[in-house]
């Protein structure tokens, strides 16, 4: 199952990516992938990993050294490899990191064999989770092809709504298919909630969850400890999970 | 089989990765080494079907352990030739993966394989995947009579493993990059451009390579093995048209049909009349300089401006397209190193300007002669100027130009005025990957003269 969250920056997005993957990797059963497709996002860090290398940078070595690999040897056999390579493995997941988008040459050929090595990949997982940027860029180049749930992640704002409006509209114009598609609330307080769940009707999004202001986030990322290891009960950790079993079912 | 295996081995277990996590062994790979070899030999030196393990094997390893790994598989048949053994050598990696609770990546002396937990539960060694691969190899080839697996696993025997494989890797090479478009019979396209080069079609044989150098012959053929209904298609060569040039009586058919007939001819070799198609992403561009009969080239990582005045990337964007353009070609840094590089013009005795970088790059398929005769950024930054180094380093085009110069030097000034301007076109067809064809277009001409009996501009159908 592949589970891609998306929303504007700094609406809390790779939270709830990062907290989907250890509401998924705590009940070891399953394994899990977690893809980072957002070159301004955290994801490792909130997933207390660390990238050595990126998928970008395989790509750009590769491209710099390919008229010099002998003749009779598969590039797209080592780009296979070197993907393994740059896998992070851990006890409950295993990470990797899409990093920056192409400079100015060619990669039709090189994203086309990447995009086929990496569905392959992600074959061996019970779930792949996605943290995308906004504009969906590697989801509509299809590095990654069809997503079965879309989160979209989103504050308090108006702002944030809207936007979440328009990724729904950004993937069906790039023709991302998805099964479900649904709005997560972030830092939502009482009084807000009310007025949220309306705007969300008006858009035609249906809430899966709510993940409220959580003192222990705010204090996690301002003293940049992993997100992964909040404690088990902060509130914001358990609507996390209760969206995961939602979608898990 | 008559022993046993462990584990299932079939065509759904491709693909298949063994998390860390699941993970019994992990053998050679980045943090390792190991490598693998296929050799024909005489029947004398295969005891057929013997499998042997020189080291520990699965069930003497450690759980979690890394070990090093080397593969020598020998086959004797009276049909058979060394040059199979790269393609029975490839098969191995696909013929590993479909053993279940096996991982094989990549091939030669840069392997990564793993065993999973469950697998060595079930009792999988080495030994069984050696009988596996036996049999596979002789039910997928017949010619293959007698075939014989060794694994390394013991340090010194994967050291000398190594060294050995590595000494047949060069010798291999070097014959493949002998290998030329008349030693083979299927050449290859790939389409996979056309979305934003919707009559780009990419002829790859041995002798040029994709203009993105990223498909080349070898690749084609393993990517259509691989994905037979993919973009990459085979191209039957047909009949050979001109073998100079560079012309094939298939790649015509396939291209005029890929095309919608939109492109009729293609000379591979040959910058003028027939040129191939450029996509947008070529690597480096060809261009011919009609004031000095010669032909110049820029790459894409070069950011200054070329003898006309221009940089790379304007130059790309009337190039690209899917367009034949006369004196203009988009390749691959690879085809530089081709021996068929532009022969029909001249190959590198024609080649009178290249950025310093690249030409540090291709130094070694540069002929010697050539090296100090073809100008750089620093030597030539104008015509003018590289009209006058060249003539000072006596470059082959330098004979003909002063030939040509004497009779009608002001008749040739006046021609010269329309090619000149043809750097103002800008179309802006490159870059963006938008599906179909350009809808706008500007043309601007500047102290233009263009004589002609008659232009027609039409809608494309």
């Amino acid at each position: 199952m592949i589970i891609a969250v998306s929303g504007k920056g700094g609406t809390g997005k790779t939270v709830v990516a990062s907290l989907l993957v250890r509401s998924l990797a705590e009940r070891d059963t399953y394994d899990i992938l977690a893809i980072d497709s957002d070159p301004d996002s955290n994801l490792p860090e909130a997933l207390g990993v660390e990238v050595e290398r990126t998928i970008g940078e395989i790509r750009e070595e590769l491209l710099e050294k390919r008229d010099s690999l002998p003749p009779g040897v598969s590039w797209r056999s080592r780009l296979e490899y070197e993907a393994m390579r740059a896998l992070v493995e851990t006890e409950g997941f295993d990470l990797l990191s899409m990093g920056r988008p192409e400079g100015p040459g060619c990669y039709c050929a090189a994203n086309h064999v990447l995009r086929e090595i990496i569905d392959t990949l992600a074959k061996n997982y019970d779930y792949v989770i996605i943290d995308t940027e906004a504009g969906l860029e590697h989801l509509s180049r299809r590095t990654t092809q069809n997503v079965d749930t879309m989160l979209v992640v989103t504050d308090t704002s108006k702002r944030g709504i809207t936007t979440a409006a328009r990724i729904r509209e950004l993937a069906e114009e790039l023709q991302v298919k998805f099964r479900d598609i649904y709005l997560v609330i972030n830092r939502a307080t009482e009084d807000t909630e009310q007025k949220l769940q309306e705007y969300a009707r008006e858009i035609g999004l249906e809430v899966i969850g709510i993940v409220p202001e959580d003192e222990n986030v705010r204090r996690y990322d301002y003293e940049g400890r992993p997100l992964i290891e909040l404690p088990a009960d902060t509130p914001a950790f358990s609507a996390v999970r209760e969206i995961a079993e939602k979608i898990a079912r | 089989m008559g022993e046993e295996i462990p584990v299932d081995v079939g065509l759904i277990y491709e693909g298949e990765r063994i998390r860390k996590s699941s993970m019994y062994v992990d053998l050679a790979g980045p943090k390792s080494k190991g490598a693998e070899l296929l050799r024909v030999v005489p029947p004398e030196e295969v005891e057929d079907g013997r499998v042997e393990v020189i080291g520990p094997d699965v069930d003497e390893m450690e759980e979690g352990g890394r070990y090093p790994l080397g593969i020598y598989i020998k086959v004797a048949g009276e049909k058979l030739e060394e040059d199979l053994e790269g393609v029975f050598e490839r098969k191995l990696h696909y013929f590993c993966n479909y053993i279940q609770g096996f991982m094989h990546l990549n091939s030669r002396d840069i392997i990564w394989c793993r065993i999973s937990k469950d697998a060595a539960k079930k009792g999988l060694k080495l030994y069984h995947i050696g009988k596996v691969l036996v049999n596979l190899y002789k039910t997928e080839f017949d010619v293959i009579e007698k075939i014989q697996v060794t694994f390394y696993t013991d340090e010194k025997a994967v050291d000398e493993h190594i060294a050995r494989a590595r000494k047949v890797y060069e010798k291999r090479d070097a014959r493949a990059a002998a290998l030329k478009d008349e030693d083979v019979e299927v050449f290859y396209s790939c389409l996979l451009c056309q979305s934003f080069a919707p009559t780009h079609v990419c002829a790859i044989t041995p002798s040029r390579s994709g203009g993105c150098g990223a498909v080349t012959w070898f690749e084609g053929r393993a990517a259509v093995k691989v994905d037979p209904s993919g973009p990459i298609q085979e191209i039957p060569k047909g009949e050979v048209l001109d073998p100079l040039k560079g012309e094939f009586s298939g790649i015509n058919e396939y291209v005029r049909e890929k095309s919608n007939g939109s492109i009729e001819r293609v000379y591979l070799h040959s910058i003028f009349d027939y040129p191939h198609t450029s996509c947008g992403c070529f690597e480096a561009i060809a261009f011919y300089i009609p004031e000095v009969d010669g032909i110049g080239i820029v790459h894409r990582d070069f950011h200054g401006v070329t003898p006309f005045g221009i940089p790379f990337s304007t130059m790309a964007g009337q190039v690209g397209g899917g367009v034949q353009s006369q004196g203009f070609l988009g390749i691959s840094i690879a085809y530089l190193r081709s021996p068929k590089f532009l022969q029909a013009d001249g190959g590198w005795h024609r080649i009178v300007w290249m950025p310093s970088q690249l030409k540090e790059r291709v130094r070694d398929a540069i002929p010697q002669e050539m090296y100090d005769k073809i100008a750089t950024e620093t030597d030539a930054q104008d015509l003018e100027t590289l009209r006058e180094w060249l003539k000072s380093r006596q470059h082959p085009v330098v004979e003909r130009l002063a030939e040509e110069e004497k009779p009608e030097e002001e008749a040739k000034k006046e021609e010269a005025q329309p090619v000149a301007a043809l750097p103002e076109l800008a179309i802006p067809a490159q870059g963006v990957p938008v599906a179909g064809a350009p809808t706008e277009i500007t043309i601007i001409f500047k102290n233009a003269k263009i004589y002609a009996e008659k232009v027609i501009i039409r809608r494309k159908e």
